[in-house]
């Protein structure tokens, strides 16, 4: 919605400047998004009549002009235009205007002559030059003869308007219209509104209901009047009217167009002209469209309806799409000289469906959608017959045809004083809010402790006490309304669990050196391809979005690891090389498909190394992440979170090297993946190094994550030491040599650690040679070598025994 | 004897200052107080000497022992400083060599500024609460008193997967959650932070993702004044004391009154510039007394308890906290950008 100063000054006389009311309109809920000056920058622009012309001594082309800005004395300017003569009247820029071309006007000499101004072409003022013939676009814009001098030069161009545009809220229907915003400047402002007298003269003998048959066969219109004119000419409307449409961003088409625009924006009331002659029947009624029925509009498009839409249907077919857009067969042309006009209400949810369906939106639905005030139809049927009539441009037939089933109750509000004053934690008078209610319309009465306010017809938007509440504060102002604490029941601030533990997560993981990234809940078959996701695997369910914003992202992620492989493709792009990233985030997995139900949401912890182990340094090795790297970093997590005895073990997964997978798992439930990415997927994604990755799941980390910690008291006696070296087949594996080692180790055994690793010329092809140290401890005493060498021979019998290990000599 | 002893004191005096290092001072200390020194002789030979001669040449020569002894004492401290310094000189290094770099981790800038603001709320007694990111159109809508076709429903245009299944597009639907699992009228203070979705293009200041928290209070007695006081506290607290706050007149469906709360321009300070656009002033929240029809859908009697709710976006209070002019920046999870904060 947008409207100009002059329009509001119509009705409404205020001191206020443009910008002083759009503060109190956006301070009091009817928010003004931008104050458009048409005059911007012509402050100091005034007309003058030039009361002496003569060449400049020294120029062939430069002119003197000693000019009447009604100033006691006469300013001397030079210019170089040749459609001037003496006598004329011209706009002028006085020393100090800023233009709207940005020249900025300073006393001057030209060849040697001071100059104290300039005269000004359309163009430097900023005019509309599509509305000026040639003459006036080139050149001094010459003004009327009859033009007063010393005047602001904006005031006698039409360059004086100030356009407010609005950007209301949804309840606020009663805004969209000039006498609405009239009717909060006049609260605003304290001034007297004069709004608009409508009354129509029928001057014409025949009788409305004798032409037009109207009816309503559908819940959904509540109330659909018309009047009928004749002996139309259809023309240009005034000039006047032409002004108040272009301030409100409406472009004049005719009289009869512009009329019904003028009142819809004048009184909210949107209304449609139909050609009388072109109405099958003489009859309109509103209905239901029906299914297959052509719906040919305005905009010469046709659509086959659903039989959902609200229609106005002549006698044979649908004449319009009701409250969205006329039907073309009977637009009015300049041919028509009869013209039934209508004004009707229609279910605003309707409108609302049938223009979103239709990709349709009007002025007219924008209305009909928030509600249009259903007692004010017969005034705006007869304000835009009282308009074209004083244009001369139609005769009145009698009577109104009006069809109103339901005649709209008005809305009564029962308050007391101390219930809007709990509410908004104040202590105005019962009175003062009387007077604020009444000031917007309300109808205030006393009623026994309490009071009764009606609500008037345009505020469909008030329906209960705290409705007034809101009309109240927003008067008295939000800013007046003193701040307190809220007081009551002593709460305890806390998260849950779950919460506490993922920023725990984090908080170790960024120790560990980790970075966060946050990654949109999007992705697409492509990235499932690349990731090489199976096609019978259960990512490949993901719930599809009905209306994505592109064809890009068409589906919500059911894993991390194309997201985060996303991100680090993203910062290959832009040479960051070097990438410690992790993410924790829902993964959503649909109980079928299609859709019926809410998917299940589950919270995953993804994390990605590749690069440099350490960063480049004049002391830094430049080795690169390996998996252990990252084997060791959840390790480090996993102890953090006190989860502990756990087995690991090769494994596979389908985005991973295979040789180079790892499951870490407690029991048979795996508790993380870890893996290099697979070769293929890495060129899948032209990724040229290597890539690990892990993922967990974060409900399974917090169901063996330690409830109660308690510490190991520190050991009062020395631990005995062994380094225990086999040869052992290359293929064993070192976790399950360390299982069978803490498994045999007898009672006192304490720690195993592999130290070393050594395949090569000292031992023979094939095998391998492993050396662990190995710590026993007794909390009761120091342990004898006889002791330690038992338990020591003990492990090394089982790793004989089981993986035909040879002590290394 | 007396001119001997006192002569080869001299001697010895002279080599001890002379020693140039600790094996030389050794020797010289061998060579005269050593178990074959030349004063160990002296004292060997007093056999010789008369009775009353002995103590007496005993006392000298121990003197001049002593004497020998101190100035070794002496030249070794000497030395071993010596030593000390070239010792110390020797091992200088370039301090202004670049130190040993340690992988330092990073918390996205969005989870530093939640973190912030769930302190500030969890303080104030309020929980922390949550609820699922597809979410049903009645807690997302319509239990918010925002019917199917409600001309405001175009305010958030939202992603959806059927009909009644769509990705949630503010986080109020926990408040109806919440409500809705406790006990009638129970008094609550919660926020619900979290990820919300809409069909918004993405550009510097719009994401089809982005974070929310949803603040509700609900107790006998609560009121506008409440809400503005709660707000005014936290928006001191997380921008800074002085920064102002206004309340503006607004309308959203589960709010009556509704207010939009501007501050003043962190940038320019409300004098008027391009973030601002001007004005000097920032939306940060939108907030309300909780429309009585909310609180009935959700079994609270609005005739008993009264309550306010405010929904405030996280990359907002982000991008003015840090100055950050592109929200996609938050996304792009440029690691240049993620590693200074």
């Amino acid at each position: 919605m947008q409207v100009s100063i002059k329009w509001l000054n119509d009705y409404i006389k205020f001191n206020e400047t443009a910008e002083e009311l759009a503060d109190k309109y956006t301070m009091s809920g009817v928010p003004v998004e931008n104050v458009i000056r048409a005059d911007e920058g012509l402050d100091k622009v005034v007309t003058g009549r030039i009361e002496k012309l003569e060449a400049h001594p020294d120029s062939d082309h430069l002119q003197i002009c000693q000019m009447n800005v009604g100033e006691p004395e006469l300013i001397q300017i030079i210019t170089g235009a040749q459609n001037v003569a003496e006598g004329q009247i011209v706009p002028v820029a006085m020393v100090g205007a800023h233009l709207p071309n940005g020249l900025h006007i300073k006393k001057g000499k030209l060849r040697g002559l001071p100059s104290n101004g300039m005269l000004c072409s359309a163009e430097e003022l900023k005019m509309d030059l599509s509305k000026l013939t040639e003459a006036e676009k080139n050149g001094i814009y010459i003004l009327p003869a009859d033009t007063p001098v010393g005047v602001p030069a904006k005031d006698v161009l039409g360059l004086d308007d100030v356009v407010l545009e609005f950007e209301l809220t949804a309840n606020r229907a009663d805004c969209f219209s000039v006498v609405g915003l009239v009717r909060e400047a006049a609260v605003l402002t304290g001034n007297e509104p004069h709004y608009p007298e409508i009354s129509v003269k029928e001057d014409d003998e025949a009788k409305a209901a004798d032409m037009i048959k109207i009816g309503i066969d559908s819940e959904l219109c509540d109330r659909f009047a018309a009047r009928v004119i004749k002996n139309v000419k259809v023309g240009p409307s005034p000039e006047w009217m032409q002004q108040r449409l272009e301030g409100a961003g409406i472009r004049a088409i005719n009289n009869v167009v512009d009329v019904t625009n003028f009142v819809m924006v004048e009184l909210g009331q949107p209304m449609h002209a139909y050609d009388y002659d072109e109405i099958a029947g003489h009859s309109l009624t509103a209905r239901l469209a029906k299914e297959g029925e052509n719906l040919h509009t305005l905009d010469d498009s046709s659509r086959i309806a659903k039989g959902t839409e609200l229609v106005i249907a002549d006698a044979e077919k649908p004449a319009g799409l009701a409250g969205v857009m006329g039907g073309l067969e009977s637009e009015v042309t300049e041919k028509t000289t009869t013209i039934v006009l209508e004004a009707a209400s229609f279910n605003g949810a309707s409108i609302r469906r049938t223009s979103r369906a239709c990709g349709l939106h009007s002025e007219a639905s924008g209305r009909f959608e928030r509600g249009v005030d259903v007692t004010a139809i017969p005034r705006a049927l007869d304000r835009a017959c009282q308009l074209l009539q004083e244009m001369g441009a139609c005769t009145v037939t009698q009577g109104m045809v009006d069809v109103y089933p339901q005649q709209k109750e008005q809305t009564e509000i029962h308050y007391t004083a101390e219930q809007i004053n709990a509410r908004l934690g104040t202590q105005l008078s019962a009175a003062k809010m009387m007077e604020i209610l009444t000031s917007l319309g309300f109808a205030v009465q006393t009623e026994g402790e309490g009071f009764v306010a009606k609500v008037p017809s345009w505020r469909n938007d008030c329906t209960c006490m705290e409705d007034l509440s809101e009309e109240i504060s927003r008067i008295y102002g939000f800013d007046n309304i003193a701040p307190s604490l809220p007081w009551g029941a002593v709460m305890q601030g806390k998260q849950s669990p779950r919460q506490d533990f993922i920023d725990k997560i984090k908080e170790i993981l960024v120790g560990l050196g980790m970075t966060e990234e946050l990654s949109f809940s999007f992705t697409n078959t492509d990235l499932l391809d690349k990731m090489l996701v199976p096609a019978d695997s259960e990512l490949r369910k993901a719930v599809p979005i009905m209306n994505p914003l592109t064809d890009d992202y068409p589906l919500v992620r059911t894993s991390l690891l194309t997201s985060i492989m996303e991100n680090a493709v993203r910062n290959f792009s832009r040479k960051n090389m070097d990438l410690r990233l992790f993410d924790v985030a829902p993964v959503f997995f649909p109980k079928q498909l299609p859709v019926t139900e809410q998917p299940e949401e589950v919270v995953k912890l993804v994390g990605l190394m590749t690069g440099r182990r350490n960063t480049v340094g004049w002391n830094q090795t430049n080795d690169m992440i390996d998996f252990y790297d990252m084997k060791g970093l959840v390790e480090e997590l996993l102890a953090s979170l006190s989860i502990s005895k756990y087995t690991v073990e090769a494994g596979e997964h389908f985005a991973l090297h295979p040789g180079k997978t790892a499951l870490f798992k407690k029991g048979r439930e795996v508790i993380a993946t870890i893996g290099e990415l697979h070769p293929q997927a890495a060129e899948n994604f032209g990724i040229k190094q290597k890539v690990y990755l892990f993922e967990m799941d974060v409900e399974v980390l917090m169901k063996y994550t330690a409830k109660n910690f308690h510490f190991d008291s520190l050991p009062k006696f020395p631990a005995t030491s062994r380094d225990l070296a086999i040869v052992v087949d290359s293929d064993a594996e070192a976790g399950k040599i360390e299982q069978v080692i803490t498994k045999n180790g007898g009672k006192h055994f304490k720690s195993v650690t592999l130290f070393d690793v050594y395949t090569g010329e000292h031992v023979a092809k094939g095998k391998k040679s492993l050396a662990f140290n190995l710590q026993f401890q007794s909390k009761d005493k120091t342990l004898t070598d006889e002791e330690a060498d038992t338990a020591f021979n003990n492990i090394l019998k089982a790793v004989e025994k089981q993986f035909g290990a040879e002590l290394r000599a | 004897m007396e001119e001997k002893i006192s002569e080869l004191k001299a001697a010895a005096v002279a080599e001890v200052k002379a020693a140039g290092d600790l094996t030389a001072l050794n020797d010289i200390r061998v060579k005269y107080l050593g178990k074959k020194g030349e004063f160990t002789a002296i004292l060997r030979g007093m056999g010789s000497l008369s009775a009353e001669e002995r103590p007496k040449v005993g006392k000298i020569v121990n003197v001049a022992k002593a004497e020998v002894e101190e100035a070794i004492n002496a030249q070794t401290g000497e030395l071993k400083a010596k030593e000390l310094s070239a010792r110390l000189a020797s091992e200088k290094i370039d301090v202004t060599l670049p130190g040993r770099s340690v992988p330092q981790g990073h918390l996205h800038p969005l989870t530093l500024t939640m973190q912030r603001i769930k302190d500030i709320f969890v303080h104030m007694g309020f929980s922390v609460e949550e609820g699922p990111e597809i979410e049903r159109d009645y807690f997302n809508f319509e239990a918010l008193n925002l019917p199917k076709d409600h001309p405001a429903r175009d305010m958030q245009d939202s992603f959806y997967i059927t009909d009644e299944i769509l990705m949630r597009s503010q986080t109020s639907p926990v408040q109806a959650r919440t409500m809705q699992s406790n006990e009638p009228n129970k008094p609550i203070r919660m926020i619900a932070p979290g990820r919300v979705y809409r069909r918004d293009e993405y550009d510097a200041t719009h994401s089809p993702m982005f974070t929310q928290v949803e603040g509700l209070v609900i107790d006998k007695g609560i009121s506008f004044a409440d809400l503005k006081g709660t707000l005014e506290l936290f928006l001191h607290q997380i921008f800074n004391e002085n920064v102002g706050v206004r309340f503006r007149p607004s309308f959203f469906p589960f709010t009556e009154p509704s207010a939009e709360v501007d501050i003043s321009c962190v940038m320019c300070h409300g004098e008027g510039c391009k973030v601002c656009k001007g004005t000097g002033w920032l939306e940060i929240l939108g907030a309300g007394m909780v429309h009585p029809h909310v609180l009935e859908m959700s079994g609270y009697d609005p005739k008993v308890v009264s309550g306010f709710a405010f929904g405030l976006g996280v990359e907002r209070i982000a991008m003015l906290s840090y100055g950050i002019d592109d929200l996609r920046l938050f996304y792009d999870n440029d690691v240049r950008f993620l590693q200074q904060f």
